[in-house]
């Protein structure tokens, strides 16, 4: 499913050079759960972020389904963020001037889904009951609690019944009980055959992982 | 996705607002300027073509107050010698002529003011009976008059000049020139006025016999309009020639001030508003960095996106100028004649062939200045990593 090698990404602070990434390679087969533990800048997010496209390693090569995403050209990369990946990030990353509903239904917009509105609609209304949301659809990021706000983008990310979902910390800064309920959403999401690719500093979420790795030091290593 | 922009643009509304209203300003002062230039314009053609005349012939040391009788309807009484009357007939394309005698009154019955008589020979007139024949009326019979139609007087009603009574026979459709405060009245008919007055006015009229004020001229070949104009005015000597050209020119003279002004005021508020827009535009990209950090993570393309920054600001911009169009001439259409009066100049609504180019160009420039402005914003946020857009900003 993905398949990176050789990752190296690094940037000067002042006289040092910092790697985050020096030589990482990662693999994930479909159906997966794997979680990448660390300490926070153990360089956990930017792998995500490589992974997913949404940012260069200096060298290396990331294959998701067989295809080189670094050397994509635009077009076709947004496509794959679009189709084949849906994304939970630290920030809940909602839309403010939209309101929950209106940000599950955008990304459904963004790759201009031959379906009727209504289709999308329904759709977005039936991932909102899925997390839990049912009856919030309505509401602006700026009424929802930090819970809620992550669980409507859990529910954007898998608005394109995306192959896999790269979810970085989404369970930073809640309480227990909600952390609880979010992982239960991924397990779920996961049995129903979503790959699921998560970086956290969380040990306390090892149990829901099917794989675990460890990163430290711009290194990957199984757990 | 325009249904983002939309939303994008109702949701923020005191920016938005802010520079909808700038962008109304610009398209206001261009859409004024213009609307005035043509109203006028179309005013003169309108008020030329109801004299039925392709130029109008008027004493040369009087030329200031034939404008002002044509164009304002300032009332005026003057004359040239009545031998010019033949010495344009002889010009050799001249196919009619129509002399015409210009009365101020004094204050009437109808008026507080004083108006504009114009006596016309209903035998060699082609302005009136004509008109009068359209609608199926007979030619002006003894003591009636024609009115324009800013003049407060019904068909069928008397009004009085210099004591002499009159009755309404018929009034003529607006012009927005003077003919709209004008009075035409036959040439006989003015005469025994102008003779009762000596009794019934507190002013006598004193007409010199044959008396001339204008003699309007039908060509055989309208085209030829500047060749006779040339021609006239060397053979018939004390002459002055107005065509609806050379009226245009009078009229776009008066409204040059006011015009520059106008442009000046587009041209301020251009260059304010310009920075103004990439200002905002520039500082709205860079607080919503992660928000299109976000959107290319979901899928939009660096196109889409530049298609989102830059529809939004066109957006604004189109709007802003709809409505300043729109307010313009709404209050062009309330206070146009109040304005028209201010400038001393003719201002009728222009036609549809006049609106449309100026309501256009008007727009366009406008939307065109928005485009411009959210440029450069808008190329900087396709060049934005997805991953670095989103490590700042707020949402």
């Amino acid at each position: 499913m993905i398949q990176a090698t050789g990752l190296v990404k690094y940037y000067r602070d002042g006289d040092r050079e910092v790697r985050p990434l020096d030589g990482v390679d990662f693999r994930c087969e479909r159906g997966e759960f794997v979680l990448i533990l660390g300490r926070s800048g153990s360089g956990k997010t930017t792998l995500l972020n490589i992974l997913g496209g949404l940012a260069r390693p200096a060298q290396g090569s990331v294959r998701v389904d067989g295809k080189e995403i670094l050397t994509l050209p635009d077009t076709e990369c947004a496509a794959l963020r679009s189709r084949t990946i849906g994304f939970v990030f630290q920030f809940p990353g909602l839309v403010s001037t939209l309101t929950a509903g209106e940000n599950v239904v955008l990304p459904s917009d963004l790759v201009g889904a031959k379906s009727g509105e209504g289709d999308a609609a329904r759709r977005a209304a039936q991932l909102l009951e899925v997390v839990g949301l049912a009856g919030k659809a309505g509401r602006f990021p700026s009424r929802l609690s930090d819970g809620e706000l992550k669980r409507t983008a859990i529910a954007r990310a898998l608005m394109n019944r995306p192959a896999v979902i790269l979810a970085d910390e989404p369970t930073a800064d809640l309480d227990a009980e909600t952390e609880r309920k979010i992982m239960e959403l991924f397990s779920r999401i996961n049995r129903e055959g979503t790959t699921i690719v998560m970086v956290t500093h969380n040990t306390d979420l090892i149990p829901y992982a099917s794989r675990v790795l460890c990163m430290e030091n711009g290194k990957l290593s199984p757990a | 996705m325009s249904w983002f922009i939309v939303k994008s643009i109702i949701r923020r509304p005191a920016r938005n607002g802010a520079l909808m209203f700038a962008f109304a300003f610009i398209a206001a002062s261009l859409f004024s300027g213009s609307y005035l230039l043509s109203g006028a314009g179309d005013s003169v053609q309108s008020g030329i073509s109801r004299l039925g005349a392709d130029l109008i012939v008027v004493p040369e040391n009087s030329t200031a107050e034939s404008e002002a009788v044509l164009l304002q309807g300032s009332p005026s009484t003057f004359f040239f010698d009545s031998g010019v009357v033949a010495g344009i007939e002889n010009i050799s394309g001249v196919a009619a002529v129509e002399p015409q005698l210009f009365i101020a009154t004094l204050p009437a019955t109808c008026c507080s003011m004083s108006i504009q008589l114009i006596a016309i020979d209903p035998a060699r007139d082609f302005t009136i009976t004509p008109w009068l024949a359209d609608r199926q009326q007979q030619p002006l019979g003894k003591d009636e008059i024609i009115v324009g139609s800013s003049l407060p007087a019904r068909t069928g009603t008397t009004l009085f000049f210099y004591g002499h009574p009159f009755v309404v026979a018929g009034k003529l459709d607006p012009t927005g020139t003077g003919l709209d405060m004008s009075v035409f009245i036959r040439t006989e008919d003015a005469y025994t006025m102008a003779n009762e007055s000596k009794e019934t006015a507190v002013t006598p009229l004193q007409l010199p016999p044959d008396a001339v004020s204008a003699v309007l001229v039908k060509l055989d070949d309208p085209a030829e309009t500047a060749n006779i104009s040339a021609r006239i005015a060397r053979d018939v000597p004390g002459t002055r020639v107005l065509s609806s050209s050379t009226l245009v020119s009078t009229v776009a003279g008066q409204l040059a001030g006011t015009t520059r002004l106008l442009s000046l005021a587009a041209a301020v508020a251009t260059l304010v508003t310009l920075p103004l827009v990439a200002l905002v535009s520039a500082m709205a990209v860079h607080e919503r960095r992660r928000e299109i950090g976000v959107l290319r993570a979901l899928g939009a393309t660096r196109v889409t996106v530049f298609r989102l920054v830059l529809g939004e600001f066109l957006l604004v911009a189109a709007a802003g100028a709809f409505l300043g169009i729109l307010v313009s001439l709404g209050l062009l259409l309330l206070f146009g004649r109040a304005l028209a009066l201010a400038l001393a100049v003719p201002l009728a609504l222009p036609g549809l062939t006049s609106l449309l180019p100026a309501v256009g160009t008007a727009f366009g420039a406008t939307v065109a200045v928005g485009g411009l402005a959210a440029l450069f914003p808008a190329i900087q946020a396709t060049r934005m990593e997805p991953y670095e857009a989103m490590r700042s900003g707020d949402i």
